[in-house]
């Protein structure tokens, strides 16, 4: 998940991180090199010295060692300490063959006599003195040899804490200005590269951050110096257009969708609309025929009464489908009861049985809105219908609660084709030559918060679609 | 005087033989010694100058770091003269004769010190055994045979009483060996410990005096007895004994801390030959 953390991070951070680490890690590296070169000429200043201090008092003590003159050796040493510079020799002590102290810079570290060997503890030769371990003093031993034969040794003192502090100084300056450096570079990274992916930023800002449709880029955004960012707008700018043309086109389809609808109930409609006027024709000439029969009369009137208002009830629901404003009327149960009624011809007209449920309870159809659910209700139910064969079933069922409603549609027809289940339960591109009714039906239920769910088995589709309670429309 | 004057190295040496070279026949030769003298240019030129302003004849002073190299050029007379010690001018009694004895302190006496160092509670001799001892010079009076002696009265000897002992040949080495630690304790002139004490109060400070010999006879100037007679040193030893007449003289003898050079007769060393006789040392 961190990883997808970092990956979610503005590239202009991401670059900036990236130089920064780059920065560092070459800090590292030319930093390790700059000490180790400091540490090589700190080694081989401090070896001369040593070499010339033990070469120096070599020469000056070997007769002295020699002979065993303890005054002459410190006599030497002394004169050695006086006129050294600095204050690096911290103690000098001087043996004889038998590891006795001959003398001393100091005898009273040092006395006459005593054993050499504590002293010479950890001391490295001459070639070996490093001041690179960190301690603040090194020893080193060096044989004392007159005419090439050894009758003594050296062991010295020598204070490196000035070679130390030089070196942790150094340390801490590099550290000190690569981390300077690092976030200098790192800074102007960043302000670089966001200058640079200006143009980007301003396309993805325009690619549907807001509203979710591509917005075209104003000319006067569109730089006229930078030839490939000018023409990489351009085509934006085109596309966007193409996408909002198509999506425009979608919208007038899905309008022009309630129509269809009725074109396709045209036929059935027409029959139920042309079935009760012979019997009303019928019921006009009897009254004709029978005026002096009140009971006839009053009879036929009835009749015409109840032709016609079955007429109006259709042409109501015809006009009701047709109505352009019904986005802000609330679900009820005329609406199931107009549906019923410019269904339900098309089922007798195919020989169908039309299975249709109870109209729940009050209460709980209100909290959906009209249009969209009957264009959701009646699209899937002429989808059934078709799909369902001369003499076959179609099932609406519907189940409503506090929770939500689901409209459940089946048919015992061959089953939905893979275009028709695209165009039902996925945002896939509509292929050329289908219907747009199941995609209509779709993006209707996800406007509402809905789900379509498809289920095919024993030669039977249902598709259900559940649709979460909304608020009062 | 100040400490520089007073106090040298070797260098003064190298400075010393070179008009040897250029020597005229009728120079005045005078041989000394850094173990007592341990001075610099400053004040071996005004000795120099002094003397030779009295004799009105050049003098020139020769050096050599022991006392048995000086003696040995007075008796084979490379020098018409030198400023030796008494014990050694008693070992060579028969070839040597006075030709004058300084005076220190209205005296021509002076001590010997037994010195340790400032925080050792060492009260004498007894107490420094089996520790490192250091002697000036093995023909020193204060700075060898006071102590030699005082060992051979309990029947010991250097060798065997101290753990190790050192010539620094130098009164003032004596001084800086104990006082830098690398001795316990030494033997030395305290002559040179008292005129050290004034000029370089800071190294004397470092040290304490664990015990004093007797009075006894200061440091001569002798010639070989053969040429005491000749006109050249006879010169010299009035010149001599006639320093603190002249202005240059009373300047030499002031950075010496000295008052004059009187004459003195060999019993003036009585004491230090009871001592050689101690060690089994005879005239």
């Amino acid at each position: 998940m961190r990883h997808r953390g970092v990956a979610n991070w503005p590239i202009t951070i991401r670059v900036a991180l990236a130089t920064a680490a780059l920065m560092i890690l070459l800090g590292l590296v030319a930093s390790q090199q700059v000490l180790s070169r400091l540490g090589k000429l700190q080694d081989e200043r401090l070896r001369e010295f040593a070499r010339l201090h033990v070469e120096g008092l070599a020469v000056a003590l070997g007769p002295f060692v020699l002979h065993k003159d303890v005054w002459e050796v410190y006599e030497t040493l002394d004169r050695a300490r006086a006129n050294s510079t600095g204050q690096r020799i911290l103690l000098t002590v001087v043996g004889d063959e038998r590891g006795q102290v001959l003398a001393a810079t100091d005898p009273i570290r040092a006395p006459v006599d005593s054993s050499i060997r504590r002293f010479a503890e950890g001391a490295v030769s001459v070639s070996e003195v490093t001041a690179g371990n960190g301690a603040p003093v090194v020893k080193i031993a060096a044989p004392l040899s007159v005419q090439g034969r050894e009758v003594g040794r050296v062991v010295t003192e020598l204070d490196v804490s000035d070679l130390v502090a030089q070196r942790r100084t150094t340390t801490v300056a590099l550290l000190a200005a690569n981390a300077v450096a690092t976030f200098v570079i790192a800074l102007a990274g960043y302000f670089v590269v966001a200058r640079m992916l200006k143009p980007i930023t301003l396309l993805a800002s325009h690619m549907g951050e807001a509203g979710g449709a591509p917005q075209p880029i104003p000319e006067a955004s569109i730089p006229k110096s930078d030839t490939v960012v000018g023409r990489l707008f351009r085509n934006f700018n085109e596309m966007a257009g193409a996408i909002k043309s198509r999506s425009d086109a979608e919208r007038r389809l899905a309008e022009r969708e309630r129509f269809v609808s009725l074109g396709r109930l045209s036929s059935s409609l027409a029959h139920e609309i042309n079935n009760p006027l012979g019997g009303l024709l019928n019921a006009a000439d009897t009254i004709r025929t029978y005026a002096e029969r009140p009971e006839v009369v009053q009879q036929s009137a009835e009749l015409l009464d109840r032709g016609l208002k079955h007429l109006r009830d259709v042409s109501r629901a015809i006009l009701e489908e047709n109505r352009l404003d019904r986005s802000g009327r609330p679900l009820s149960a005329t609406d199931l009861d107009d549906l019923r009624l410019l269904f339900e011809p098309e089922t007798s007209r195919q020989g169908q049985v039309l299975e249709w449920p109870p109209t729940p309870s009050s209460g709980l159809l209100e909290r959906y809105p009209s249009a969209p659910v009957r264009q959701i209700a009646l699209n899937l139910l002429l989808n059934a219908s078709s799909a369902a064969p001369e003499g076959g079933n179609v099932v609406f069922r519907l189940r409503a609660d506090q929770e939500g409603i689901a409209l459940i549609v089946a048919d015992d027809g061959p089953g939905l084709s893979d275009a028709d289940l695209a165009r039902l339960m996925s945002a896939a591109p509509v292929a050329p030559g289908g219907g747009v009714g199941l995609r209509l039906v779709r993006d209707l239920v996800c406007g509402l918060g809905g789900v379509v769910q498809h289920h095919r088995a024993d030669g039977r589709t249902t598709i259900t679609v559940d649709l979460p309670a909304l608020g009062v429309m | 005087m100040d400490r520089r004057r007073f106090l040298g190295g070797f260098g003064a040496s190298g400075f010393l033989c070179a008009p040897a070279l250029t020597r005229a026949a009728t120079t005045f030769r005078l041989g000394l010694t850094p173990v007592f003298l341990d001075n610099d240019a400053v004040v071996i030129d005004q000795l120099r100058s002094a003397l030779s302003d009295a004799m009105e004849t050049p003098v020139e002073l020769i050096q050599r770091k022991t006392y048995q190299e000086i003696t040995a050029t007075l008796l084979d007379g490379s020098v018409d003269a030198a400023w030796i010690c008494g014990f050694p001018f008693l070992q060579h009694r028969d070839r040597l004769s006075l030709l004058g004895v300084p005076e220190w302190h209205g005296r021509p006496l002076y001590q010997s010190y037994l010195i340790v160092s400032a925080e050792d509670a060492a009260a004498g001799l007894a107490d420094l055994r089996g520790s490192v001892h250091a002697f000036s010079d093995p023909d020193s009076n204060s700075g060898f045979l006071v102590t030699a002696s005082d060992l051979a009265r309990i029947g010991e000897t250097p060798e065997r009483f101290f753990s190790r002992a050192i010539y620094t040949y130098g009164h003032r080495n004596v001084v800086r060996a104990v006082a830098g630690g690398l001795t316990r304790s030494g033997s030395v002139d305290g002559y040179v410990w008292e005129t050290l004490a004034i000029v370089e109060p800071e190294l004397t400070a470092r040290t304490r005096i664990a015990s004093r010999s007797e009075w006894l006879g200061f440091p001569p100037f002798a010639s070989r007895s053969d040429r005491i007679a000749t006109p050249e040193v006879e010169r010299f030893g009035r010149a001599l004994r006639s320093l603190e007449q002249t202005l240059a003289g009373r300047e030499a003898l002031g950075l010496l801390f000295l008052d004059r050079i009187v004459e003195a007769a060999p019993s003036l060393f009585d004491g230090i030959a009871r001592r050689m006789a101690e060690v089994g040392l005879s005239e």
